[in-house]
């Protein structure tokens, strides 16, 4: 089999996915930026499963996204490595409505995990899972399903069945983005001289864009009840120039900042498209954040500015997941990752520590550790409700 | 000065009917050398992305993947006719303005508010009788295409509005639409994406394997309907002849104003159609990232099929082939080659039938003029003031 | 050089034995032409003979079942314009090969830039020789002038030009005088004769006997895509001409007969049009048809005359005045009302309004009662009824084609109008307008169509002619009314008039009144 796959990470990649991996074992919720060679989830036993065929459905978009899609495969890759299966390939489906079909592809081809990338994949994950009770489905951020009394998926939302009995081999990932929005907020709030900060979300229909722009905002309130926070998004319906299209946000950037000159830190919820909104803040001399993994690492193009990520530990969860339904531990169900189980973090500062107070680090691992003790509010009551945003 | 040699020994190697050249080589010899074109693709990829040995059967892995994931069984068979169905149906809404001399690119506008329509009411009826809810849905499907369709059309009967450019802010239009009605009114409640509830009783019910649903029968309907009107109704010879000849038309006294509203507006009821059969039949509700490829997929399906109804069954079952077995070819070359691929070959396709003189240079082809009617009217229409 | 060449001298060029069959068709059946520096040959035929093919074998735009092209004596093969270009061998089209927005240098230079180094055009140079090659025949040219605003006969000289340009030794001049004035095929046939005298070898096809006769050194005749035979002018005449293209004898002036005019069909009153840039091109226009009668309009192309035509028709509206037909007033009625009431239509046009050429003959020949019984109920087809209307239309009125099924724009020119006039003259019309009725067509089809005209005219039906031929106006027409600048400034009788006179009036609008010297005393 080839080593390393058309769509393979760089070397960078694989270092980050070890510093992930370090994160799951280490005390500290922040990585330090220094590669650690330990290996991915040691909780696995590496036992050969060279016959176990794991496989990748991703969001409409690309899977070398540098982002969501391609962090989830690094993942399941790792899993896969862990416990010595062949590396799983990858299908990205063109259009929503190939959804099914392309899950329905692995199922056919006798494939064993199927993990699924991304809350849009919901309804037909669970689908797939009700369909073949025989295949495990890890569905990323997926989570709680939602299933009724005969664990179908339920598109009323009134969620009756229990999917955890009904539907035993399907994971749905959830993470408590609010948590990660809330150490970026702090780290936002901290950094800003002007006392203004901004967030550019992808899209106004994403449920976890706002969990995560309302954590950050808690979070920047935490160190400045005064700040004020500019929130506002690239796209109220068109998915792909909300997530896939960086021309857009960095053009989006640019007048976002235009319109508003006293921001000095800007937090990016867009995925792709957020890559050029970073540049935007990049070139105008302020400030970005990145999210759903360590942007300094993951687009280096704008590094220079990238003070920190407010991360969900993709990779983490979904190789944790395939170890544990290699070892017969996994239970379907709602498996959320929230800073209890390192399911989020902060992302390191790589050189731009300077850019923070000298206790930074003191301040975010002391809110992370009431996180996990469960003693901090990171969301407003309406937690995913844009309303409060407005 | 070229070699001296009597002209009846010049060289023909094929002489063909033009009728024949056009319906059938073209295409056909476009396929292969789009496929071989892909072919240089993959190898070249594999040279310029390191890190795995040089394999020079992957284009043959790819193919053949492409083609078990299409063809190899009733399943794949069946996923091949679910991706054809609705690209037949926007493919006539394409090819039928085509006809009538008009480039309909909002095919996915109307696509798309067909869906919308359809939902909106296959969701109402979720609970009825089946007999009412799928018709019903259907038809709300059929009118909100229609509708969309319609408002380009009166806009160039009244003002000469090129039809290209009102289809193409509709298309942005229709997006906008889907997405306020998906997270607004339509938006289930307590769900974590905005998605509108299921469309319950008004889905069409599988008729053929696992997941052939009854739109197939739609959509060949619409096939046989729209074949019907062209060449056996004077509405149809009507619409033609405002295509082939305005002028002509107008001294006959037809109304090619008039003709235009009426095509688009049929158009619209059938990319509505199309819209309709994928949320009734394979998605069986609806969001807001909906359906972003079948629009634009028409319209080469249109063109690969000669606005033809027949042609575009068999150009729409192609395209389709490609859409099933993408998922599969990505599975079996362990994900070398991405779905982008059948991307490629769309377009590569699509180059060589719009560059019929050139294939017809390479092959050194003599005596076969005919070339695609419908890339000629996108150059005759294009810019065209009014009709 | 050429220039010291005798007539009698080998051939420039030499077509032997070619032979091209096109699916039901042999377009060339052993064709065998020559043509000597210093000479013109004329290549007489009707549409269809196979004149076209020929020429395009020539040209490299079609290639040839057998036989075979001979430059110098010298066998060559020919598969593109640019061989033909090679050899010297250069085309004048019938239908201009200009890009109108471009200039005359631009378009000379089309194909054949003449480059100072790798990126750049010798404009300078190239402007040089075309005012030079123009000079030599006397013509200011400016290089820089757009070609859209020469008048016909400018954009034929550049034509010409563009072929010395490219150093063509051996001319094809396909029709070269269908499209001009008497006063500019005067001067064209001029420059020819220039050409010829420089030793230039000339293949000039056309239809016009008289013409043919005027400038020709040699004729050869081809009928259905065989020669029939070869004259000298001095050992022919025109109606040997004509039996010669048409397989029989032919009336060369059709028998105009005598009329008995009727009540009035057709009332024009102070009828004023605006053309397509709005502006006024007919202008207070009165006329008056009767059934019965031929009235010509005649006219330089340009003063209005299809305009007025188009008014007549329906196809457009005018901006004042009124249109009787009957005695209704029909001023703002459509084309299909103006139809059911009993008016048929030849338009000039006959590629624009009158077909659809990618359509079969059969739904061509039902292009404007496509609607009705017997062709349709409801709205559906009947295909039966169709199809025997065009088999009816085929045989009663000689359209030459294969089946009546296949597309219209695989016929000549000829049978294309044929069936415009097979739909328009059948039933009964009380109106007949035809514009430009025979322009481009052979003399089987103009006898055919001149002797189908007046037979309506004698069954009763009003007949408005239009032709930029004064021959046919005069020939045929009952009264004659003189257009000039969008104004009817005379109207003489048929069969009185004089054709100096009516010539004077279309040029000069006859501003000299009546006093003009050459008033007809007859």
């Amino acid at each position: 089999m080839r080593k390393q796959r058309w769509l393979g990470a760089s070397a960078a990649l694989v270092t980050l996915t070890l510093v992930l991996a370090a994160c799951s074992s280490g005390a500290s919720p922040s990585a330090s930026a220094a590669g650690s060679s330990e290996s991915a989830p040691a909780s696995v036993p590496v036992t050969a499963h060279s016959d176990l065929k794991i496989g990748v459905v991703t969001d409409v978009g690309t899977a070398n996204d540098k982002n969501f899609n391609e962090y989830t495969y690094v993942g399941t890759k790792q899993g896969a490595a862990a416990i010595g299966a062949a590396e799983p390939p990858v299908t990205v489906p063109k259009d929503s409505s190939e959804f099914a079909s392309s899950i329905q592809a692995y199922v056919d081809d006798g494939y064993d995990i199927i993990v699924t990338a991304g809350f849009s994949l919901g309804v037909a994950t669970t689908q797939a899972a009700h369909d073949n009770p025989d295949v495990w489905f890890i569905g990323v951020d997926q989570g709680p399903p939602c299933v009724n009394a005969e664990g179908l998926p339920d598109t009323t939302f009134a969620c009756a069945g229990d999917a955890a009995t009904l539907l035993p081999h399907f994971v749905a990932l959830s993470y408590q983005e609010d948590q990660a929005g809330y150490l970026a907020g702090m780290a936002a709030a901290s950094a800003s001289k002007s006392g203004t900060i901004g967030a550019i979300l992808g899209i106004s229909l994403c449920g976890p864009c706002i969990r995560y722009t309302q954590g950050f905002k808690l979070g920047a309130e935490s160190i400045n009840p005064d700040i004020k926070l500019v929130v506002n998004w690239v796209t109220e319906s068109d998915f792909v120039k909300a997530f896939n299209d960086p021309v857009s946000g960095k053009s989006y950037g640019d007048q976002f900042l235009q319109q508003n000159p006293d921001v000095d830190v800007l937090f990016q919820v867009a995925g792709k498209t957020g890559n050029g909104v970073l540049d935007a803040a990049c070139e105008a001399g302020i400030y970005g954040i990145g999210v759903d993994v360590d942007q300094s690492l993951s687009y280096p193009n704008a590094a220079k500015c990238t003070i920190t990520s407010a991360m969900k530990s993709l990779a983490l969860a979904v190789s944790t997941d395939i170890g544990k339904i290699v070892d017969g531990s996994m239970k379907g169900g709602d498996d959320h990752w929230d800073a209890s189980r390192d399911g989020i973090a902060y992302g390191p500062f790589h050189d731009l520590a300077s850019a923070f107070p000298a206790n930074m680090a003191d301040l975010l691992d002391a809110a992370f550790a009431k996180m996990k003790a469960g003693t901090l509010v990171t969301c407003p009551e309406k937690c995913g409700d844009l309303s409060t945003l407005k | 000065m070229t070699t001296e040699r009597p002209p009846s020994q010049g060289r023909r190697l094929v002489a063909l009917p033009a009728t024949v050249w056009a319906a059938v080589a073209l295409p056909f010899i476009s396929i292969v050398l789009a496929l071989l074109v892909g072919s240089i693709v993959i190898l070249a990829s594999e040279v310029i992305v390191p890190g795995h040995p040089f394999d020079v059967t992957l284009p043959v892995t790819a193919y053949a993947a492409l083609f078990e994931g299409a063809f190899g069984g009733l399943d794949p068979i069946v996923n091949t006719i679910r991706a054809a169905t609705p690209l037949v149906l926007a493919g006539l809404a394409v090819g039928l303005a085509f006809k009538a001399g008009l480039f309909n690119i909002g095919a996915q506008g109307q696509f798309l508010l067909g869906a919308l329509g359809s939902v909106t009411v296959g969701v109402a009826l979720n609970q009825a009788s089946p007999f009412i809810a799928i018709p019903a849905a259907l038809l709300a499907g059929m009118l909100a295409g229609a509708a969309w369709g319609f408002i380009p059309g009166f806009l160039k009967a009244i003002s000469g509005a090129h039809e290209v450019v009102t289809t193409i802010m509709l298309n942005y239009v229709a997006v906008s639409v889907i997405a306020w009605a998906v997270s607004g009114p339509l938006d289930q409640p307590g769900s974590p994406s905005p998605i509108t509830a299921q469309v319950g009783n008004a889905a069409l019910p599988v008729i053929i394997g696992r997941n052939g649903h009854l739109g197939v029968l739609v959509a060949l309907a619409a096939v046989l309907a729209v074949g019907w009107l062209l060449f056996r109704t004077t509405r149809g010879f009507e619409i033609r002849t405002v295509g082939a000849n305005p002028d002509a038309a107008r001294y006959a006294g037809m109304q090619p104003r008039l003709i235009v509203v009426l095509t688009m507006s049929l158009a619209g009821v059938l990319a509505g159609l199309a819209g309709a059969t994928v949320v009734l039949g394979v998605t069986h509700y609806m969001m807001a990232s909906f359906g972003t490829t079948v629009g634009f997929d028409s319209i080469a399906v249109a063109l690969l099929g000669r606005s033809s109804p027949v042609g575009i069954v068999f150009a729409a079952i192609l395209f389709g082939a490609m859409r099933a077995g993408a998922p599969l070819m990505q599975i079996q070359t362990g994900s070398l080659i991405p779905a982008e691929l059948v991307d490629v070959l769309q377009a590569t396709i699509l180059l060589f039938l719009a560059a019929h003189e050139v294939i017809r240079h390479i092959l050194k082809l003599r005596g076969v003029k005919a070339g695609l009617e419908t890339t000629d009217t996108i150059a005759r229409t294009y810019g065209r003031e009014s009709v | 050089m050429t220039s010291d060449v005798q007539v009698t001298q080998a051939p420039a060029l030499e077509m032997r034995g070619i032979t091209k069959r096109y699916p039901g068709v042999l377009a060339n059946a052993g064709i065998s032409l020559d043509v000597r520096p210093g000479e013109i040959h004329a290549l007489l035929g009707e549409n269809g003979a196979g004149k076209t093919t020929l020429m395009n074998i020539l040209y490299g735009l079609a290639r040839p079942d057998a036989g075979e092209i001979l430059v110098d004596g010298t066998p060559v093969e020919i598969t593109s314009p640019h061989d033909a270009i090679a050899h010297r061998i250069s085309m004048v089209h019938q239908h201009f090969m200009l890009v109108p927005v471009l200039s005359v240098s631009d378009n000379i230079l089309l194909g054949e830039e003449p480059m100072a180094g790798p990126i750049f055009l010798d404009r300078a140079r190239a402007h040089r020789r075309i005012r030079e090659l123009g000079k030599t025949f006397g013509w200011e040219i400016d290089p820089d002038q757009r070609v859209e605003s020469l008048s016909v006969g400018w954009q034929q000289r550049v034509e010409i030009l563009k072929a010395l340009y490219r150093n063509a030794r051996i001319l094809v001049l396909d029709e070269p005088t269908a499209v001009l004035t008497p006063q500019e095929t005067k001067e064209i046939f001029a420059v020819l004769r220039r050409l010829r005298a420089e030793g230039y070898a000339i293949i000039f096809i056309s239809h016009k006997l008289h013409e043919v006769l005027e400038i020709a050194d040699r004729i050869t005749v081809i009928r259905r895509g065989k020669v029939v035979g070869s004259r000298t002018p001095a050992a022919t005449n025109e109606e040997d001409l004509a039996e010669m293209m048409v397989g029989r004898e032919v009336n060369l002036t059709a028998d105009r007969g005598t009329s008995h005019p009727g009540e009035v069909i057709l009332r024009v009153e102070q009828v004023r049009v605006k053309d397509d840039r709005r502006s006024e091109v007919v202008q207070g226009v009165d006329l008056e048809v009767r059934s019965g009668e031929i009235l010509g309009i005649a006219g330089v192309a340009g003063n209005g005359q299809d305009e007025l035509v188009e008014a007549i028709v329906g196809l457009r509206r005018p901006s004042s005045g009124r249109i009787e037909l009957a005695g209704r007033d029909v001023t703002h009625a459509g084309p299909r009302q103006r139809h059911r009431l009993g008016v048929g239509f030849v338009p000039a046009d006959r590629h624009r309004f009158g077909l659809v050429l990618s359509f079969p003959l059969t739904d061509n020949f039902i292009l404007t009662d496509y609607y009705e019984p017997p062709y349709a109920r409801g709205i559906i087809r009947n295909e039966a009824a169709i199809d025997a209307r065009a088999r009816r239309g085929i045989r009663d009125y000689d359209v030459r084609t294969p089946s009546a099924t296949v597309t219209t724009g695989t016929l000549s020119g000829g049978n294309q109008q044929k069936l415009i006039v097979a739909r328009e003259f059948d039933g009964e019309q009380r109106l007949l307008v035809l514009d430009q009725p025979t322009r481009g067509l052979d003399v089987g089809s103009i006898e055919f169509i001149h002797g189908q005209t007046i037979a309506k005219r004698d069954a009763g039906t009003a007949i408005l002619l239009v032709s930029a031929e004064l021959d046919e106006v005069l020939e045929l027409s009952d009264r004659i009314a003189v257009i000039y600048r969008g104004q009817i400034v005379a109207v003489r009788d048929g069969r009185t008039a004089d054709k100096n006179e009516i010539g004077i009036l279309m040029a000069t609008g006859g501003s000299g009144a009546s006093g003009s010297p050459s008033s007809p005393a007859a």
